[in-house]
């Protein structure tokens, strides 16, 4: 027995023990990818403000980078910049002190900040025309994660600019969007970026928000040539297209991509994944889907690709069609979460592999879904997210509810296991916190908001629920084409929460101020009920009628009941969003009616009177399920209350607690 | 003269046959308990849900909905998780009267009905106190297992977390559960041991809780017999519960109707469960009473039946 003890305990601990990937093996030179960084080498989509060429080294036992960059960036506005502000975002991880760190309080995204792994970069020239001007930079802000360099003359617009700068970068263990883990490295956010000139013609200002941990990134779109050494074991993905791969000194390999009209380049090295691919088929040619991960990983790896591949053809169909010839996913190692979830253009990290997530669990192909449509809502629609968060994570949150739908059904697009079913998005609505209760409106910047929960709630779920609820009132086919001229309209350009709403209102013919406004702008939330539902029997008026000689008495007798019911409905909406609702009455005889109330704000409750020959059963307040910024469950009412789901549930519950029972006692 | 396996099980199917009576009543006792827990749970949704069709939904099955109604009743499902804790505090007090009760009609096997239940109540309402101070004396063993499956879990909780297949949870989750189970599995049979000592030695020694539990302790770690027979019963046990859980996928029972339907077979597991129960029960007395007698703490109280 006990040699029996000692082998099952033996057994535990040996899988208990973490995964052995043994040493690293040299990967033999990755071929050229031998596209153009367009798919079909297309002209310019974007006015390419800011271009850079960077050239890279990792240190890959400090996890340090240095590298020289070379920017040359446009002043296309109306007026002249005496000032360039850079983004310098691994600052965010220098300190405690940081505006991320302050707002992280500890952790971020379920990732805890690793203490003593601290992350920074510092600019160590800045050259212009060959003078140095790195005395001219100094933080500005609440930390140092943003930088001004002052120019010794005012830039005219029209006029360019190239500056020359090296730098190092010393990552963080992973924490939010970059950083390292064992040999694992996410370069994101990684080299002084320049910020963006926002506002009209002639009144400009300069858009550069530091980093906190609810904000993400706004930059201009431009071309980058990215020349990047790493040791030859490492298998490395980037941004753009790989043009040039050449052995190096000292075991090392340079490898160098080039993308065009995209505003921000990332890449991932690591010795241990294995890449799998698969091509999206578009309307003009196809699209080649990459997933990179650990050998653990490669099941999850398969889905995540069939989610992606699946993605990229419905993104593509419904709003622009991708222009780039490559999209990879990379699924990072399970020790490395932080690094999981995050998009970049062209490549984007995504999240879920556990046991737990099942096939027909479907958490992993909604993770890949959501970020790869993020090369959407933001890669090409380039919303500013540190102030519009909203603009790219919950559009992009409304349009993965329908991709998953189309991928895996609408009634199993969330959970389809072991008979359980669930749509996604109907799912997610049920887990979310109710829009009522959270202090901030959508419309708020994204480091403004009342706590972490608050920003998620009404950036990612309520403004789905919103767009859901709009799609619905106005009709799935009409808000399909509104939405899709407005991704065509605004693609390659930075648009606003504003141009959105413009852009929806002008498509659907309706000025929608009526539920923008209460929507994004005020707190409250839509909350629907039901106040009364009677029902009495009918008949024609009695009492005293007329005067003098023509007064007549109207008794009983004279004005017997009909056989008929008059029945009374009223409904409230007592939050601050009004929508239209639809109403559905069944009656006795299993016969229903249909009602509509055009609520848009004009009053807070509304009374229906019907008479029918027999009485009324259940209310069912927005029957078909349009309204999706209210909790559904009042919604569908019965008059006569029916215990026996309750009885059913209660006998079930009891036979729980006489398991508990048998535990505990004989 | 060693008892074996063999004679255990005999035992216990001995024993449930012959006082099948005495099952039955304790299992009414049960299932009038968890009966009466229905209605004021009934009432306590019927309440928060039955003008709601998405209960209805809810109970059959549609995952949303039953999210929806979770958060909708918070307090009335808060309300019913006290009913439950309820019934089950108030089942373990009975259960010291009812464990005595059946421990002696086994020590001293009865013959008629009538000796059978005046058996079972003088044995029980006897060793009532005993058992409920033996049960204060298991408590610090029930927190060493809470302690250990604590310190288990944050050993192996990350490991967990990143599990990606089956083969690498198990793993985890043995290292994690095997110990406070085992523990338990062992602490557990030392209360049963020690049940057993009190009510055999009742009426000759009236031994003291702490010792009893203590001797227990050492003779359950010499005669690992006695965890073999009562793990068998934990796994007959889990077996049958599995069994139902498994058949009854796929079955549901819709309406009023269904509800008793569903609570009429719940029953037959039951039953089935506590005859095991019962059966190990009647096994461990016939070990306890090969088991050698403790010294004399007291005078002899009263001549030892014939």
């Amino acid at each position: 027995m006990v040699r029996t003890a000692v082998i099952v305990v033996g057994l535990a601990c040996i899988a208990a023990c973490g995964r052995d990937h043994g040493t690293a093996r040299v990967r033999p030179p990755p071929n050229k990818d031998g596209s153009p960084a367009l798919r079909g080498g297309g002209a310019a989509k974007s006015p390419r403000i800011a271009n850079y060429k960077i050239d890279a080294r990792l240190d890959a036992s400090t996890h340090q980078i240095t590298a020289t960059e070379t920017l040359t960036w446009t002043n296309s506005g109306g007026s002249a910049v005496d000032k360039l502000p850079f983004h310098l975002y691994l600052n965010a991880f220098k300190n405690e002190s940081t505006a991320f760190m302050q707002s992280a309080r500890g952790m971020v995204r379920d990732a805890k900040i690793t203490p003593g792994s601290w992350g920074w970069i510092h600019v160590d020239s800045v050259k212009l025309a060959g003078t140095e001007l790195v005395g001219k930079l100094a933080a500005s802000g609440p930390d140092e994660t943003v930088a001004e360099l002052t120019l010794p003359t005012a830039l005219d617009p029209g006029a360019s600019i190239k500056l020359d700068f090296s730098f190092t970068a010393q990552l963080p263990e992973v924490i939010a969007r970059t950083g390292y883990k064992g040999e694992f490295h996410l370069v994101g956010q990684w080299f002084p970026k320049i910020g963006v000139r926002v506002g009209a013609p002639g009144a400009e200002r300069w858009e550069c928000q530091p980093l906190y941990a609810t904000t993400e990134f706004f930059a201009d779109f431009g071309t980058y040539d990215v020349s990047i050494t790493v040791p030859t074991t490492y298998v490395v993905a980037a941004t753009g297209v790989l043009v040039d791969a050449t052995e190096a000194p000292g075991g090392t390999r340079t490898l160098t991509y080039h993308a065009e009209d995209v505003h921000d380049f990332v890449w991932m090295a690591d010795p241990y994944m294995e890449m799998i691919s698969g091509q999206a088929k578009l309307e003009d040619g196809t699209v080649e889907v990459r997933v990179y991960a650990r050998p653990e990983q490669k099941e999850f790896a398969r889905r995540h690709l069939d989610a992606a591949i699946g993605a990229v053809m419905h993104f593509s169909a419904w709003f622009v069609r991708y222009p780039w010839p490559i999209i990879s996913i990379v699924d990072p190692p399970m020790d490395a979460p932080g690094a999981g979830g995050m998009e970049y253009p062209t490549l984007v990290t995504t999240a879920g592999d556990t046991v737990f997530a099942r096939p027909g669990m479907r958490l992993p192909e909604y993770v890949t879904v959501h970020e790869v449509g993020h090369n959407w809502f933001q890669g090409m629609l380039a919303s500013n997210e540190a102030v519009e968060a909203w603009l790219d994570e919950g559009v992009n949150e409304w349009a993965d509810g329908k991709v998953m739908d189309e991928l895996y059904g609408a009634r199993t697009s969330g959970v389809d296991w072991m008979g359980w079913q669930a749509q996604l998005a109907s799912l997610r609505r049920a887990y979310a916190e109710d829009p009522s209760s959270v202090p901030t409106p959508i419309a708020t910047a994204a480091y403004a908001f009342v706590d972490y929960n608050g920003y998620g709630e009404a950036t990612y779920a309520t403004t789905a629920r919103a767009l859901s609820t709009l799609e619905q009132t106005v009709g799935p086919t009409k808000f399909a084409a509104a939405m899709k001229s407005y991704a065509q309209t605004w693609a390659f350009k930075h648009p606003t929460g504003r141009d959105l709403f413009e852009s929806l209102s002008a498509a659907l013919g309706e000025d929608l101020t009526w539920f923008f406004g209460p929507v994004w702008q005020s707190v409250g939330g839509l909350k629907l009920g039901l106040r009364t539902a009677t029902c009495r029997l009918a008949h024609p008026a009695r009492g005293v009628f007329g005067e003098g000689s023509t007064r007549k008495l109207v008794t009983d007798n004279e004005a017997p009941e009909t056989g008929g019911y008059l029945c009374e409905v009223v409904i409230t909406s007592t939050g601050t969003i009004h929508v239209p609702v639809d109403l559905e009455l069944k009656f006795a005889d299993g016969a229903t009616q249909r009602l509509h109330w055009d609520d848009k704000g004009h009053g807070a409750w509304q009374r229906f009177e019907i008479e029918r020959s027999t009485p009324l059963v259940e209310v069912w307040i927005d029957p078909d399920g349009k309204i999706a910024l209210d909790s559904p469950v009042s919604h569908h009412y019965r008059i006569e209350g029916d215990g026996s789901a309750s009885l059913r549930a209660s006998a079930w519950i009891a036979s729980l607690a006489q398991t508990l029972m048998q535990i505990v006692g004989p | 003269m060693r008892i074996g396996l063999g004679e255990l099980f005999g035992a216990g199917a001995r024993g449930v046959s012959r006082y099948s009576g005495t099952l039955l009543a304790v299992f009414v006792a049960q299932s009038l308990l968890a009966a009466a827990i229905i209605l004021p749970i009934s009432m306590a949704l019927a309440q928060a849900f039955s003008h709601l069709p998405m209960f209805d939904e809810a109970v059959d099955g549609d995952l949303v909905a039953l999210m929806w109604c979770l958060r909708h009743g918070r307090s009335v499902w808060f309300a019913i998780g006290g009913i439950v804790f309820g019934a089950v505090v108030v089942w373990q007090l009975a259960s010291w009267f009812l464990a005595g009760g059946l421990y002696g009609v086994f020590a001293q096997r009865p013959e008629t009905r009538g000796d059978t239940a005046r058996c079972f109540g003088a044995s029980g309402a006897a060793t009532y106190l005993a058992y409920v101070r033996l049960g204060l004396c298991s408590l610090p063993g029930w927190v060493l297992v809470l302690f250990v499956f604590g310190n288990g879990m944050n050993f192996v909780g990350t490991r967990i977390e990143t599990a990606l297949t089956v083969t690498e949870l198990i793993g985890p989750i043995a290292l994690a559960l095997v110990p406070p189970f085992l523990l338990l599995h062992v602490l557990w049979t030392v209360a049963d041991y020690a049940r057993c000592e009190l009510t055999l030695r009742h009426d000759t020694h009236e031994p003291s809780a702490v010792a009893t539990y203590a001797r227990s302790l050492v003779y359950v770690l010499k005669r690992p017999i006695t965890l073999i027979h009562s793990g068998f019963g934990w796994m007959l046990f889990l077996l049958v519960t599995a069994a139902y859980a498994y058949l009854a996928q796929g079955h549901p029972m819709y309406g009023a109707g269904g509800a008793m339907t569903l609570f009429a077979v719940r029953q037959g597991v039951c039953l089935l469960r506590m005859a095991i129960h019962v059966g190990v029960m009647a096994g461990q007395i016939e070990l306890g009473r090969a088991r050698p007698l403790p010294s004399r703490r007291v005078d002899v109280k009263a001549e030892p039946r014939s």
